[in-house]
Parts: structure tokens; sequence; C-alpha cells
């Protein structure tokens, strides 16, 4: 076990432990919060993997962006119409029909992902993420690119056509 | 990467881009005239319920077209994006369907019956038809959900576009919830497929499937999630969940759209999917070819079992509806499980059937769906109840919506039996009996529901004749203009299906 | 492994140096923030405390330790507590990335003069770190179950948001000019007096009144605007995790002022002295000259910071949100736009 091998222990409990507590808690602003650090471990994830510019991407759209939004979500619903936000009630047969499709999709994923041999790209020392994902943006992924900018244009126009009033 | 680098890479790209250029105007000329919707929107905004941005997308699709006819053809944006006969033939069926549909709107009392502010609305449809556009030609497995999602993003949008009618909403946010989680599935699926094999380009990726050994059980897990993802969109059994309620729900303009164009562009990706990425080839495809499918995911047996599904599901559950939209919903359904019989014979012939079928669908639905507006403009309702005595009140309905009905049905003259009759040859010739049977089953199931609407029509009600509809003369051109391809391709089919065939060959890998 | 630890000890020695230097700032800044007012509204300001009264700071830090820490009752103790952490820890951890001079050289090795000025990210962890300083402050807002926290809070995460994207395309200018996205080589493009604040005049202030909104700083202080939320998301906080979130927003401000510096006042760089004295790359002299030339910038700042808010009146909520949204960012794209064609064709 070196250093690597700890650091990405120490953030995938993070990112587990985390992420349970989000599917678990009742109260939907402790699960907000919890995705909070489930965001913070993938980000760590990233780094370790030297892709330091996703990993800062990550925070600032996922934790920057996103999770603010779906917290003030939750805040205005529940504090000013004082409706109690809570998830209902888990009956017995829910946890043991969900108990069991996880173990089994659990299973299955652990299984797939460790008999199988997946592609390994040579590896490339890399210095600087960042001029290459501008220069792959602007060369080989330039569709893509511009595709995801009128999604996301239809995205806010959609946002803002929902958000009127009339 | 220094300064130096960047430049070759760039001056290496720069051919490639000019090429790419010329390849794409159909498109180009789309998002401008999405551009434009919104800016003229702007300028007419004070003036509610002005069609004007309809007219500016109209124009648009126009000008769309014009370039299409006169696409060149080739692989483009660094192997990205194919412009091949294939794609162009699904690219005219989602244009004339956005563009009929666009002209539907104009007579919806559902869109216009409030002072409501439309310019979104055609913005939305420019936007989708881009987003499906893309798709057609997608050979990027980012590409793909990208597009998929700029299709399923405004179709979300436009389902609850009347969003004070309840249903609509409802319909809206089941669509999000239901398109939130197949694509998160989907990109699952893209990221093994990418794990196994290092490539996002269907090319790469057929390359390396054919020179590698994979492991088949995370290729087949891959696979059916990518799968999932598109038979959602083609709204295909067991990932047909949300469309009775959102095709209830939506308004008709779009539950029509979503049925015809969404449905034919998801067909589209599937077929290059499984044709580009996990088919062997040699060189030069004729319409004869066999596909040599890769041996280690039986996929046959996957979209097989989808159809079926599909078809058997949706007709039997389909006999139950009193609501036309819903009734439709599953008849569409149905369609999907037809169609997936042509997918499943993995071999041009059934390509090319699956895009003749397409094409009368497109033209049978748009049709009926047409007459279940212009019905609820006038009473209101789209219970197969109330539509008792539509056939005395207006003949014109009542004739229409026949035709359509037994379009629908497939039987002759009319151009659903010419649709069929390929399919069930193709896969007749390729050996699949067992299909072929339970799919002629499944037709005679659908006669009873299609005829249940014919005859709340004409033999019910015969004393509401006295409450005559009127139709103003728009709208009887329009239904005659989508009775005459019904009739017509039933009749001179040759030109279309040797479109189709020589179209169908022509995927670029 | 040894190196490994070498480093760890390395980052482990600047971290502490850094960090007390921050709170002795943050200390030094109330003091100057108390003393300006003072002078501004002709009053004498502290002076009991230590001569001239500059040891008001620390006496107030004692006062609020010795203070009772009163958690309301229906409050979540978790959240309520994490809130000031978080704040705090954010506020510390922008410092990370800060160059306080170029490099000093000891043998071959050469140290610099930041815990990781030169992480290849650079000024986007500033922006990553901005858009995870709301959560403090939402927490505290929410935790306390106070319906006036809860407004300061929601106020300051949406303002946060808004003008974190106006603040993003004033940096990307900058990025153009520098073409570098280390703060380090931000500082180095513009030697002499290629200072981006006379190049992207716009930029600055695009950036200038983002940060004073970033920072909840007056006149964009609406989260704690008193007439209207009694003392906004702090409102339910006391002793020492009232003064942490005090703390917090002067070492934002310290480093609102330190960043401005970097990417617009030219860092350690100043005409002419550096000829004139003519020290050698990576003397221990140098690098004294350009610590003393960079914290003089942002006391500069600091200073203009204080200035402001005790000349300006507060915003209404809807002016702020229509200067974030309808101004600054257009502005903002124009000016990428601008400099991108300029750059193109020289």
């Amino acid at each position: 076990m070196n250093l690597v091998d700890i650091v990405f222990y120490f953030f995938a409990v993070i990112i587990v432990a985390s992420a349970a507590v989000v599917v678990l808690s009742k109260n939907i602003m402790y699960s907000a919060f919890s995705l909070l650090f489930t965001f913070f471990g993938v980000a760590g994830i990233y780094v370790l993997l030297n892709a330091d510019f996703i990993a800062v991407t990550q925070l600032m759209i996922y934790i920057g962006g996103i999770l603010v939004l779906i917290i003030f979500g939750v805040m205005l619903t529940t504090k000013i119409t004082g409706l109690e936000m809570k998830t209902g009630i888990t009956g017995k047969a829910q946890y043991a029909i969900g108990g069991l499709s996880t173990l089994v999709l659990g299973g299955t994923l652990i299984y797939v992902f460790n008999s199988t041999s997946w592609f390994k790209s040579p590896s490339v020392p890399t210095t600087s993420t960042v001029e290459a994902i501008g220069a792959s943006l602007l060369t080989n992924y330039l569709l893509p690119f511009e595709a995801a900018s009128v999604l996301l244009l239809l995205a806010m126009i959609g946002a803002a056509l929902i958000a009127r009033r009339k | 990467m220094n300064p130096e680098q960047l430049k070759i890479l760039g001056s290496s790209f720069l051919g490639d881009l000019l090429k790419s250029v010329n390849l794409f105007y159909p498109e180009t000329a789309l998002v401008v005239t999405f551009l434009l919707a919104i800016l003229v929107d702007l300028f007419t905004r004070n003036r509610p319920s002005c069609k004007m941005s309809g007219y500016v997308s109209l124009i648009g699709f126009f000008v769309t077209a014009i370039f299409l006819c006169n696409s060149p053809q080739g692989m483009s944006f660094a192997g990205t994006y194919a412009v091949d006969a294939f794609s162009i033939f699904f690219k005219w069926i989602v244009l004339i369907t956005s563009f009929v549909i666009i002209v539907f709107s104009f007579f919806s009392k559902e869109l216009f019956g409030e002072e409501r502010q439309m310019g979104e609305y055609y913005t939305l449809i420019v936007g989708m038809t881009f987003g499906m556009f893309l798709l057609s030609g997608a050979t990027n497995l980012i590409l793909i959900y990208l597009a998929i999602e700029t299709m399923s993003m405004s179709s979300y949008i436009l389902a609850g576009y009347t969003k004070e009618i309840k249903r609509a909403s409802e319909a809206s946010l089941k669509y999000v919830i239901y398109g939130a989680t197949s694509s998160g599935i989907m990109i699952y699926g893209i990221s093994l497929l990418f794990g196994l094999t290092g490539s996002l380009n269907l090319s790469g990726i057929n390359a390396y499937l054919a020179g590698n050994n994979v492991n088949h059980i995370t290729l087949l897990i891959s696979g059916i999630m990518i799968i999932a993802g598109i038979g959602y969109k083609i709204s295909a059994v067991p990932f047909h969940f949300w469309t009775p309620d959102v095709y209830e729900g939506a308004p008709v303009t779009i539950t029509a759209y979503l049925s015809v164009a969404s449905k034919a562009a998801g067909f589209a990706i599937l077929i290059r999917l499984l044709n580009s990425a996990f088919t062997i080839h040699a060189a030069g495809d004729t319409i004869n070819t066999a596909w040599s499918v890769m041996k280690n995911v039986d996929w046959t047996m996957i979209i097989a079992v989808l159809s079926v599904l599909s078809m058997t599901l949706g007709n039997f559950v389909a006999v139950w509806q009193t609501n036309v939209k819903r009734l439709l919903a599953y008849s569409s359904i149905a369609h999907a499980g037809y169609i997936l019989m042509g997918v499943a014979v993995m071999n041009y012939t059934g390509v090319s059937a699956i895009m003749i079928y397409l094409a009368i669908y497109m033209f049978m639905n748009l049709g009926a769906f047409f007459v279940v507006m212009i019905i609820a403009n006038h009473i209101d309702s789209e219970d197969l109840e109330d539509y008792q005595g539509i056939g005395y009140r207006s003949p014109w309905l009542g004739v229409a919506m026949t035709i359509f009905m037994v379009s629908l049905t497939g039987l002759p003259p009319t151009a659903g039996f010419i649709g069929k009759l390929y399919v069930f040859t193709a896969v007749l010739n390729s050996g699949m009996y067992w299909l072929a049977v339970i799919g002629v089953l499944n037709s005679v199931v659908s006669l009873y529901y299609y005829v249940k609407v014919f005859r709340n029509m004409f033999l019910r009600g015969a004393e509401k004749a006295n409450q005559p509809i009127e139709l103003s003369l728009t709208v009887k051109v329009i239904l005659i203009a989508l009775i005459i391809p019904n009739i017509a391709l039933g009749i001179w089919f040759g030109g279309l299906v040797n479109w189709a065939n020589a179209s169908a060959a022509m995927i670029l890998k | 492994m040894n190196e490994i630890l070498w480093l760890l000890l390395i980052f482990g020695i600047k971290a502490i140096i850094i960090i007390s230097f921050v709170m002795l700032c943050a200390a030094a800044f109330v003091y100057l923030e108390r003393k300006i007012s003072a002078v501004i509204q002709n009053r004498i300001g502290p002076n009991r405390v230590g001569p001239f009264g500059l040891l008001q700071p620390f006496a107030d830090v004692l006062k609020l330790f010795l203070k009772e820490d009163i958690v309301p009752k229906n409050a979540n103790r978790f959240y309520h507590s994490l809130a000031p952490i978080i704040t705090l820890g954010v506020a510390f951890s922008v410092f990370a990335i800060i160059p306080f001079a170029s490099y000093l050289k000891i043998g071959d090795r050469v140290i610099h003069m930041g815990i990781a000025p030169n992480i290849n990210i650079g000024f986007l962890f500033v922006l990553a770190m901005t858009s995870v300083g709301v959560y403090g402050i939402t927490l505290a807002g929410w935790s306390s179950n106070n319906k006036y926290s809860l407004l300061g809070g929601l106020r300051s995460a949406a303002q946060m948001i808004s003008y974190e994207l106006a603040m993003g395309l004033a940096v990307i200018s900058i990025l153009l000019m520098s073409q570098d996205l280390t703060l380090t080589g931000i500082v180095e493009a513009q030697k002499g007096l290629k200072w981006n604040i006379f190049l992207q005049p716009l930029a600055f202030i695009i950036f200038l009144t983002s940060s004073f909104a970033e920072t909840n700083r007056s006149p964009f202080d609406l989260p704690e605007a008193e007439p209207e939320l009694v003392g906004g998301y702090n409102t339910e906080y006391s002793g020492m995790k009232f003064g942490m979130f005090f703390l917090a927003e002067y070492a934002n401000m310290a480093a609102a002022s330190a960043i401005i510096s970097l990417l617009f006042l030219g860092g350690w760089n100043f005409p002419f002295i550096y000829e004139w004295l003519g020290f050698a790359n990576g003397s221990v002299e140098l690098v004294l000259v350009q610590l003393l030339v960079f914290l003089a910038k942002m006391l500069f700042m600091v200073f203009f910071f204080i200035w402001t808010r005790w000349s300006i009146p507060r915003f209404r909520y809807d002016q702020l949100m229509n200067l974030g949204w309808k101004i600054l960012l257009p502005l903002g794209l124009l000016n990428i736009l601008v400099t991108g064609i300029i750059l193109m064709y020289i």
C-alpha cells in the first residue's frame, strides 16, 4: 500500500459514506449537504488522476452551481412555505427490495470491473492538462463542443420559460 | 504542448474544418434559424400569440431543405459526424415533420387559446430539429449523447408548454425524470464502452472490437445500457413508461412531433450504432451485403426481444384505452416494435424497410394527430366516447381519420400496407419466421382498436348529425395534403422504395 | 519517501507562516477599518489598548474567546458549528496559490514564495474556493433556524453565484493577455508597466466590483444589512464562532486585495526599482523588495475596500442583481470579444 493507494481509499471512503447519507437520510437538507462531500471526494479522485482542470471544474460547476441551486430550492420551499420536506417512510419491504437490488447491481459491477481487461492507453507524462483539453476542444471535439453550446442555450431558454409566470 | 505544436495541430485540422463546413450547411441553417427565431420573438414580444417567429422557422426549414437537397457527402469534424445518404434520408423525415408540426401549431386552439407567448415554442422546435439532425449523423459517442440531450431538453419543455394545464406539467415532469434516468444509464454505458475500447468514435470502437478480444459480459452490459437510452427515445418496451402519460398530457402538436420525429432520429442512431460499431465491414457495402455482426454479443436477439415486447404490450394495452391520445401513444409503442423487427434482421434490406416504414408512418401518424387536434379544437375532448357521431358532424374529419386508421393498421390500398409489407418481407427473407408470425398476429390485434375509433365516429351517435362541425378551407387543404401521400404511397411506392434502397447501404463508417 | 516527507515539511512550514500572516493581516485590517472609519467620520477611534490602540484587535479576540457560546435551541448543532469552520477554512485556502514574491534560490533548491503558486489551474482554484465559500454562509443561515439568518444566507448565496460569473469573465480576458493560467505567469506577463489595470481597465472595474460582492463588503453587504436583517446569516452566532465569521470576512478581503494586486496591479512588479537596485534573481534581497512592493499594493487595495465601505451607501437587492446580470456580465463578454479580436491582429 503506497501513498497513492492510501489517498485513493481516503477519498473513496468519503465518497461512498457521504453518498450513503444522501440516499438514506430522511431529511432532504442533510442529503443535499452530504452531496457536497461526495462531490469533494470525486474532485479529490480527479486530482489523484492528474486531472486538475477537471477537478476544479467539478468544484466550480457541481459544488458552486448545481448543488447551490439544489440547496436553494430546498431552503426556499421548506422554510418559506412551511412544508416539511422529508422522504416518505420506508417500509421493510422497500428496504428488502432496495437492499437486494443494490447487492445484485453492486455485485455485478464489482465482478465486471474486476474481470474485465480494460483498455489501457499508453501513459504520457503530462505537465499541463489545460492546454491539451483546450486543443482537443477546438480540433477533434469541435462539433460536440459547439453542440453543447446550443444545448445549453436551449436549456436556458427552457428554464426561463418555466420560471416565467405566464 | 508548446505553441509550435499547437500551430501544427491547428493547421492540420484546418483542411478538415473547411471540408466539414461545406458538409454542415443544413445544420448551420438550422442554428441560424434558431437564433433568428429568438431575436424576432424579442422584437414582436408585446404582441402575444404573434406567429412571426413561426414564419421565420418555416422559412428557415425551407432554406435548410434547399441545402439538404444539394448536400455533398462525407465524414466531417475529425470523424465525429457523418453526412451520408442514410442520414440525409432521416433528416428529410425530421425536417418535413418539423415543418408540418409548426403549420399544425397555427391551428391549435390549445396553444393559442390563452394569451400565451409562443416565441419559445418555435425556437425550441427548431432547436430540437437541430438535435435530431445531429443525432442522425453522429458517429461519436459524445456527440450522440449531446444530440440526444439537445433533443430531449427541448421536448421536455415543449411537452409542458401549456404549463397552466396540470396534466401538461405532470407530463413534462414525468418526462424529465424518466429522461434524466435513461440518459444517466446511457452515459454509464458509454463510459463502459469507452473503458473497453479506448475510443469514442464508432469507427475506433469497431476497429478495436474487431481486432481485440474484449470481455463479453462488460460489452453486453454497456450495449444494453446504451440501447436503453436509445430505446427510451423510440419508446420501446420496457423503456416506454413515460410514453402514455406524456403523449396524453402534452399539446397534440408536440405529441405528434415526439411520436414521429424523435422516434425516427432514435432509429437512425440505433441502426448506425449497430452497423458502425458492432459489425465487421469489408469495403463497398451494397444493399445486398450481409452484415457480419460481431459474435461476442447476440445483438439480434436483444433487439428481437425488445421488438416482440413492444409490439405485444403496445397493441394489447391500446385495446383498453378510452383516450384517443393515449390510444395513439400505445399504438406508437407498437409501431416501434414493428420497426424494431427491421432492425433485428441486421441487414441493409431491413434498414431500407425501416426507412420506408418511417417515411410512411410519418404521414399517417401526423394525419391522425392532426384530426385529433382539430376535433379537440371543436369539442374540447380527446375521449373516445365523445367521438361518437363525428363522422356525421363532419364527414371530412371522419373520412380522413378512417383513412389514417386503416393506414396505421396496415391494410391495402393505403401506404401503411406497403410499410408493413417491406418490413415483413425483410424479416421473412432473413429466416426469422417466428418474429414475422408474432408481427402479423399483432397487426390483427391492432385492427380492433383502430376500428373502435371508426366505429365510434360512424356507427354511433348518428343523432348528433344536426350539430355539424365547420372546417375552414385551410384545414381541409391540409387534410387533403396528408391524405394524398397515405393513398398515393400505397399505389406508387416505387420512388420511395428506390430512394430508401439507394440510401440504406450508404452508412459511412 | 524521503522526498515526499521533505515536500510535506516545506509545505507545512509555508502553510503555518501564511496562516499566521493571514491572521495577523485580518487583525491589522480590523484595526485599520476602525481607524479609517473614525477619520472619515471625524472621530478618534480605538486609542485605549496599547499605543494608538494598536492592540485593540487582540483585545477583541480575547473578549470573543471568553464569551459564552450560545447555540439556539432549535438550531442544528452539527451544521451550526460546521458553518464558521467552512467559511474560515475557505478564506484561508485561497492563500494556498497566492505567490508573495517570485522565487528564492538556496543552493540548487528553488523555493517558491507561496504554498503552490505554480499550480496549473491557477486562478480557477480561487473561483472554485469562492464557490465553496457560499456553503459556509448558506449553512450558517439555514442551521440557525432563524428567518433573518436564512434570508441573509440565501441572499449571500445568490449574490456570490451571480457575481462569480462576471468575475470569471473578467479573468478570462486577463488570461488571454498572459497566455498562462498560473498566477506567477500572470504576474510575469505584467513586467515593467504592462499592468493589466492599464491594458484591461474594463476587466479591472468588473473584477473590482465583483470582488466587493464576493466578499460581501459594502456597498454590496446585503447579506448582513442591519436595518433589514438584524445581523444576517450570523445573527445567531456568538463567542468565537462569531469571531470566525468576522475573521473570515477580513481574510477574504485580504485575499481579494492580494488577487487584485496580482492580476491587475502587476503583483510584485514595479517599474525601474529592480533595474535600479540590481539584485540577482533568487536572492534574498530581491525577494524582500518584491514582498514589500506586493504588500504595499495589497495594503492599498485594503484601504480602498475600507474607504468605499464608509463612503458609499448600500445597494438595493434588485439593483445588485441587475448590476450583476444585466451590466457586468454582458460587459465581461464584450471585453473578452474585444480583447480576442485585438490580440488576433497584433
